[in-house]
């Protein structure tokens, strides 16, 4: 009895347990910040307390025995070699066991699997190597790339509070909302992590995913892809910030009118060193990650853009595997990633920069017709 | 004539051949034990080298030894060689060492297919390693190499990485083929299965998983070589296939493969706790059923390596529900281990603490 006796009170203490057991060595879960990170917490602590205080019992025993049944000090070995009631109870009771922890489990697993009834709808594109997180319900969206400096990565520079862990463009939810996102990817599979969170769904290709958080707290909420996606997976991580309802909507607001002013950009007459300064950054984010800054590439993979006979031949071929990318290559369409501008922008800078001087330009309209008449 | 009896022809017949052709066209179960063991060990440490090159870059953050893409080379064939090359042939190799010795039998059922089970191995071995020096580089998809990104953004040497699985495979095969056939028919006479020792065991269930599995991994990777070369789409949803059914069916072939791995340990480690226990290993028949019903369970609980894949609530719940059943007898194994040490008479040679540290973790 008293082994039943220690175990409800470890089962008791497991979901009393309050968080402060946590501590600050960082070798727990985090708690997190929405209800569901909370609940797995719970769990967590739970079957923890639940397996020490079995590894007492059993480890104990051992113990003993290595202390006290040892050989050396003159320990006879006793003969009894089964019992068939001690067999039964030891399958009967783990498996109630089991059955006690299975219920809270399923309680929260059911919860986390309902995404009705959201508030907010953000779609999620895993891309090699970057996030793209589109507003479905508001006509806007924008890639998250890390944004820690290279130098930092090759130890030129002193490596950064959050590094490795810091975007330029982070998403951004309301606090205290239901927040759905719809998960998909663009080429292999990706896994959108946020610890605190406690939301951890891949992002497949070809498929939809759904998943659901609402967060308590505003802060900013850091995590990582967790799916390994080629070479840079350890480079493209998950950054959110949850600030308060009336930030959100005054945010929304700005970024309906900046993605408004974008498409109008496309309308505009561009001049050749605006399109060219415009394509640099273009490039910087979207095409050096394999192209390199230099436009030398990697080989036989990543084809070098300095006089390449693309860059500086044929221009409907080169807006084509720009816009259209190369089937059974990592060269990757383009067309829906960047706008209209950009892709110009950056078709152009191609064909100036490096010393290819083509003297060619390519316009943001030009790009909209050839894309329309495909 | 000659008063002398001619001696010479007869001394052919004693002992093993020499040199190379001892250890190419052996049929002893000994001979061809010892060889899976070396082979093992020498893969031990070409897995753990990588391994090494793994910690070395991690030790601080940034890059200093080498570029992403080596570095999931050495992550890829890192979990490759330590699974299929030094694991897998160790316990093949006390397989054929113990199982004739203890089960009385003169040696296994099958000693030809023995041998061409064993050197199938280094030419598959072989592949494997030389693709770190094709152009591309080595298989950078991590040990389970997922698709789309192993089949559509592989390197050109995934295709030698899917020939070298299939000749591992069919070792696989053979060698567990051999041990059932060696464990159902030749045992010593009054040695009914109930009385067998427990490693040959744990052995029987580990062929049968064998043979029940490795099909099903030639199965996912002749998917693979189809839509990398053959332009079919099992894993493309733009041509109607799914990426997760590669991993349904990598984990059908995956769980059990991690029992294959360590069923023949449970039966090692029953042995030496009960031998230097002093004592007789407690609930015999408990422990057989128990390894039964492990490996059982185990063909069902696959997807709990796809928790976060979406796969529908129902499904989810049924694989964390026969996830934590599999518990049940594991438990019952550990429970009798230590039952078997208590009130013997304990001595902690190498072995035993081997074993006790085995039971802890």
């Amino acid at each position: 009895m008293r082994v039943h006796a220690k175990r409800a009170v470890a089962l008791a203490a497991g979901l009393l347990s309050p968080a402060v057991v946590v501590a600050d060595w960082t070798m727990n879960m985090t708690p997190g910040v929405t209800g569901t990170s909370n609940q797995i917490f719970s769990l967590h602590m739970t079957i923890l307390w639940i397996c020490v205080a079995i590894g007492v019992v059993v480890f104990g025993v051992m113990f003993w025995s290595i202390f006290a049944h040892r050989k050396s000090q003159g320990a006879k070995p006793a003969n009894f070699h089964e019992n068939t009631v001690v067999e039964i109870l030891w399958t009967i009771i783990p498996f109630a066991i089991l059955v006690a922890m299975a219920i809270p489990a399923t309680a929260t697993l059911v919860e986390m699997y309902d995404t009705t009834e959201s508030e907010v709808d953000i779609k999620i594109t895993g891309y090699q190597w970057r996030w793209q997180y589109e507003y479905i319900n508001e006509d806007f969206g924008y890639f998250s790339s890390l944004s820690t400096p290279r130098d930092q990565i090759e130890n030129r520079q002193a490596k950064g509070e959050n590094y490795l862990l810091e975007v330029d463009n982070p998403l951004v939810i309301p606090v205290g909302k239901k927040v759905r996102f719809l998960l998909t990817a663009n080429d292999v599979i990706h896994s959108w992590w946020v610890p605190e969170f406690g939301v951890k769904k891949d992002a497949i290709p070809g498929f939809i995913n759904e998943t659901w958080t609402r967060v308590d707290e505003p802060g900013i909420y850091r995590g990582q892809c967790t799916e390994l996606c080629g070479k840079d997976h350890g480079f493209m991580p998950v950054v959110v910030e949850a600030v308060p309802e009336e930030e959100y909507n005054a945010w929304v607001a700005e970024q309906r009118e900046a993605a408004e002013k974008e498409r109008q950009l496309t309308q505009k007459d561009w001049t050749l060193e605006e399109l060219m300064e415009r394509g640099e950054k273009a490039y910087a984010t979207a095409c050096a990650a394999c192209h390199q800054a230099d436009g030398s590439g990697a080989p036989p993979a990543f084809p070098a853009l300095k006089g390449s006979p693309i860059a500086t031949g044929d221009m409907t071929a080169h807006i084509d595997i720009v816009v259209n990318g190369k089937s059974g290559t990592a060269m990757q369409a383009f067309g829906n990633q960047l706008s209209e501008v950009d892709l110009a922008a950056v078709i152009t800078y191609e064909r100036n920069a490096w010393g290819n001087n083509t003297g060619d330009m390519v316009t943001p309209k030009e790009i909209f017709d050839y894309k329309n008449q495909q | 004539m000659s008063a002398v009896a001619d001696t010479h022809s007869q001394e052919h017949h004693h002992g093993p051949a020499k040199g190379i052709s001892r250890w190419l066209l052996t049929t002893n179960h000994k001979d061809i034990g010892s060889m899976y063991l070396m082979f093992s060990f020498a893969m031990f440490l070409l897995g753990g080298s990588m391994a090494m090159v793994i910690r070395a870059e991690l030790f601080q953050p940034g890059l200093q030894i080498v570029q992403p893409e080596f570095f999931n080379q050495m992550t890829t064939m890192h979990g490759l060689i330590m699974v299929f090359g030094a694991v897998m042939p160790a316990f093949v190799g006390l397989a054929n060492w113990m199982l004739p010795l203890m089960i009385g039998a003169p040696d296994m059922a099958l000693p030809r297919m023995n041998n061409w089970s064993f050197w199938l191995l280094p030419c598959a071995f072989l592949i494997l390693v030389s693709t770190l020096f094709m152009q591309g580089g080595a298989p950078n998809f991590g040990w389970t190499f997922y698709a789309p990104l192993s089949t559509t953004y592989g390197p050109p040497s995934t295709t030698f990485f899917i020939f070298a699985v299939h000749i591992m495979g069919v070792s696989s095969i053979m060698g567990a083929i051999n041990v059932i056939a060696t464990i159902l028919n030749m045992r010593a006479p009054g040695m009914t299965l109930m009385k067998m020792p427990l490693f040959v065991w744990t052995w029987l269930i580990t062929a049968f998983l064998l043979i029940a599995v490795m099909p099903v991994l030639a199965g996912v990777v002749t998917m693979m070589l189809m839509d990398i070369n053959f332009g079919t789409s099992f894993f493309d949803a733009s041509g109607g296939g799914d990426p997760v059914l590669f991993q349904h069916v990598f984990w059908f072939f995956g769980h059990p493969e991690v029992y294959i791995m360590i069923l023949p340990a449970f039966g090692a480690i029953s042995h030496i706790v009960a031998a230097f226990s002093r004592k007789p290993l407690f609930g015999y028949a408990s422990m057989v059923y128990a390894v039964g019903a492990i490996a059982l369970l185990s063909f069902v609980v696959w997807a709990h390596h796809m928790f976060t894949v979406g796969i529908p609530l129902a499904g989810q719940l049924f694989f964390m529900y026969a996830t934590m059943l599999i518990a049940v007898p594991t438990g019952v194994k550990v429970f009798n281990w230590v039952t078997t040490m208590f009130r013997g008479s304990l001595s902690f040679e190498a072995p035993m603490l081997f074993a006790v540290a085995f039971i802890i973790l």
